[in-house]
């Protein structure tokens, strides 16, 4: 029993850093309607900026954290006027985005390898501790994680639900023609989806550098993120965190069986929801976007 | 037109010759020398290795040359650059063979390379003997031995019954989890031949756990592992995994301690300093060992203080094994060295050497273990165990 209360709880936390990678897909897919396959060097670079932040200029953690957020916020926006600004201009079809989105992928990681270097590192150890209830462990570093995740996402569903800006960008996310000529300003929103996107990207970033490692290629746990964000309905952000969480835990169990068959069963879902049910758990109902 | 290309790939051709002379002679002579090549990474990602076994080489030449050289005659020691990469290592091979006509090659620093050079130490009959190449491959190709091919190091597989025995008998485990990437030949092979040693003793597998390489979350294995019952995980992996297991293992509030083989054992290591002490790592010499501190230390007062990797002590005994080759064979003919080094057993820095004429492998080498004292960002001696 307590077997699989500990696998449930690893499952939540791999699920939770889900989250905050998938929201940022999912936010972008609702206004824009492409998968922002950018977003994955978004995360990689926040991961490097804590990196830089604590070993070199020895912040303190906390203010490492909030740099994270603001250098991968930064870079979502500068993205979004160089990339897909032009774009959204000339009236572009959806593949153009998503293509160029995937430019920006390759072009952050090869800048990455180019200026700092390919090496993998490590971040300073900062949470090695656990504690214990009953017989189940959490890491110091999970338990960060989850909160991180929860509060994050709770304010980002504040500001959608009840501030104004969060109203423009629910209209626009049904109609954004419509929304525009009812004098909502487009570009507003588009910059608060990428810089709210990116800032939750650069504290993901963070966390995966903590748990894990920090390298140009982190790409493999994103493009699961991004299975999460789909498998819980693209541009539906309630549809994101319940996708990722569910999606952490049944990958867990998975693993914990046999772990030859964990990313097969990923991108089976992957393959199955698209097939049967491509709005996945809560998304709208689209045919025409990709 | 397919003139003027002829001409200006001649030219090319031509520069890259020139370019290629920049190799480091050790002293120019004619036939009063006796010439011994060494080719290994000096550029690219290995290169500290590759630096590590040419400055070691170029200070015992010195000291033997000194000593009066080999058969009344001075060596001269030509070093090439492979860059890492197995093309190049092809061509430098070449040119130690057909341009500088040495009498045998010491290097390069990976199995790869070597594997590589196969076919040109066929042709010119000249033997090559590698200082840490571990695959199988680079003596014995699907059952046909290499004729010109020998190593002082001991091979993956015997990695694999050194932690077996190690665990077994020194630590007196005999409950042992497994976790090992599906996908990477080196652990596959050091993992079979552990289970073989350890069962066979009378161990238990309590847990066998896999992963793909490129995973990055290891808890439900490692959850599993816990629940195991087992008093240590084996793990035949590389260095940065080793590091992510340890740090996600001890948030689960584990702290067994683990075993990694020479794949594991880097100064990256002590990034997790905290998470990884009290673990263990295999390696073909203690790089802490106080018997070959005098060593250590000479190769830093001629060097700038260069620390010394593994392979200094792997470039040493293929060094003394050349020479003791070259000595049997009484005079510098490529075919005789060749042929007398399974015929020699040279005390060296690592341990006797002893090579087996049917598979040109050192036989009854052995290997240490060191345990991590993350504490103080080092090694500690543990065990010497043999391989065969």
């Amino acid at each position: 029993m307590e077997y699989y209360l500990q696998q449930l709880v690893n499952g939540i936390c791999l699920g939770g850093m889900y989250a905050l990678m998938s929201v940022g897909y999912s936010l972008v897919y609702s206004i824009m309607n492409f998968s922002n396959f950018a977003h994955g060097g978004v995360i990689m670079v926040g991961a490097y900026v804590g990196y830089f932040a604590l070993t070199a200029l020895g912040c303190p953690f906390l203010v490492t954290f909030l740099l994270c957020g603001l250098g991968s916020g930064i870079l979502a926006i500068i993205i979004e006027r160089l990339v897909y600004s032009p774009l959204r201009k000339r009236h572009a079809p959806s593949l153009y985005f998503i293509i160029s989105a995937m430019g920006a992928s390759i072009f952050l990681e090869n800048f990455v390898i180019a200026v700092i270097d390919g090496t993998p590192r490590n971040y300073p150890e900062i949470f090695n501790q656990y504690i214990h209830i009953g017989n189940l462990s959490l890491g110091y570093d999970s338990l960060l994680m989850i909160i991180v995740t929860a509060v994050s996402l709770l304010l980002l569903m504040f500001i959608i639900q009840k501030t104004k800006i969060g109203l423009a960008i629910r209209a626009c996310s049904y109609n954004e023609k419509a929304a525009t000529l009812m004098g909502i300003n487009g570009d507003l929103v588009i910059f608060v989806i990428f810089l709210m996107g990116g800032v939750l990207a650069g504290f993901a970033g963070m966390l995966y550098g903590m748990r894990f490692i920090v390298k140009p290629t982190i790409g493999l746990i994103t493009n699961k993120s991004f299975v999460a964000a789909v498998f819980g309905g693209l541009g539906s952000l309630p549809g994101a965190i319940l996708g990722s969480v569910l999606l952490g835990i049944m990958e867990i169990f998975v693993a914990s069986w046999n772990s030859a068959y964990r990313d097969l069963f990923v991108y089976a879902l992957l393959i199955i929801v698209l097939v049967v049910k491509p709005s996945g758990l809560m998304g709208k109902i689209t045919e025409d976007k990709a | 037109m397919r003139k003027l290309l002829a001409l200006v790939l001649a030219s090319l051709m031509l520069v890259g010759l020139l370019a290629g002379c920049g190799g480091d002679n050790g002293s120019t002579g004619g036939d009063d020398t006796i010439k011994l090549g060494w080719m290994g990474s000096l550029t690219g990602d290995q290169a500290a290795y590759g630096t590590c076994e040419s400055q070691t080489l170029k200070l015992l030449v010195e000291k033997k040359n000194a000593e009066g050289g080999i058969l009344g005659k001075q060596i001269e020691l030509i070093c090439y650059d492979t860059k890492g990469d197995a093309q190049e290592a092809v061509n430098v091979a070449k040119r130690l063979c057909a341009q500088d006509k040495v009498c045998g090659i010491i290097g390069p620093n990976a199995s790869g390379q070597c594997i590589a050079i196969q076919s040109v130490l066929n042709e010119y009959h000249i033997s090559d003997m590698s200082t840490v190449a571990t695959n199988e491959k680079v003596t014995v190709q699907d059952g046909v031995l290499q004729e010109y091919n020998f190593r002082v190091c001991f091979l993956d597989p015997e990695q694999g019954r050194i932690a077996g025995t190690f665990v077994y008998d020194n630590l007196g485990f005999d409950k042992v989890a497994i976790l090992y990437d599906v996908n990477d030949d080196y652990g596959q092979g050091l993992k079979d031949n552990f289970v073989k040693v350890f069962e066979g003793k009378g161990g238990t597998i309590v847990a066998e756990e896999k992963y793909n390489g490129g995973d990055a979350d290891f808890t439900a294995q490692l959850t599993t592992i816990r629940d195991s019952g087992a008093q240590l995980i084996f793990t035949p992996i590389f260095y940065q995994d080793f590091i992510m297991i340890h740090k996600q293992a001890r948030t689960l509030g584990m702290d067994l301690p683990m075993l990694g083989g020479d794949g594991c054992a880097s100064e990256v290591l002590f990034d997790a300093a905290e998470a990884v002490d009290g673990s263990y790592v295999i390696n073909h010499v203690s790089l802490v060992d106080p018997s070959t501190e005098s060593w250590r230390q000479e190769y830093g007062a001629r060097w700038n203080g260069a620390k010394m990797e593994l392979n200094g002590y792997m470039a040493y005994d293929a060094f003394l094994t050349w020479c003791a080759a070259v000595e049997k064979a009484g005079s510098a003919d490529a075919e005789a060295i060749a042929k007398a080094y399974t015929e020699i057993e040279v005390t060296g820095i690592t341990g006797t050497i002893k090579l087996d004429p049917a598979t040109h492998n050192p036989v009854g080498k052995s290997g240490v273990v060191e345990q991590i004292d993350g504490a103080n960002r080092t090694y500690k001696f543990v065990a010497s165990v043999a391989a065969g």
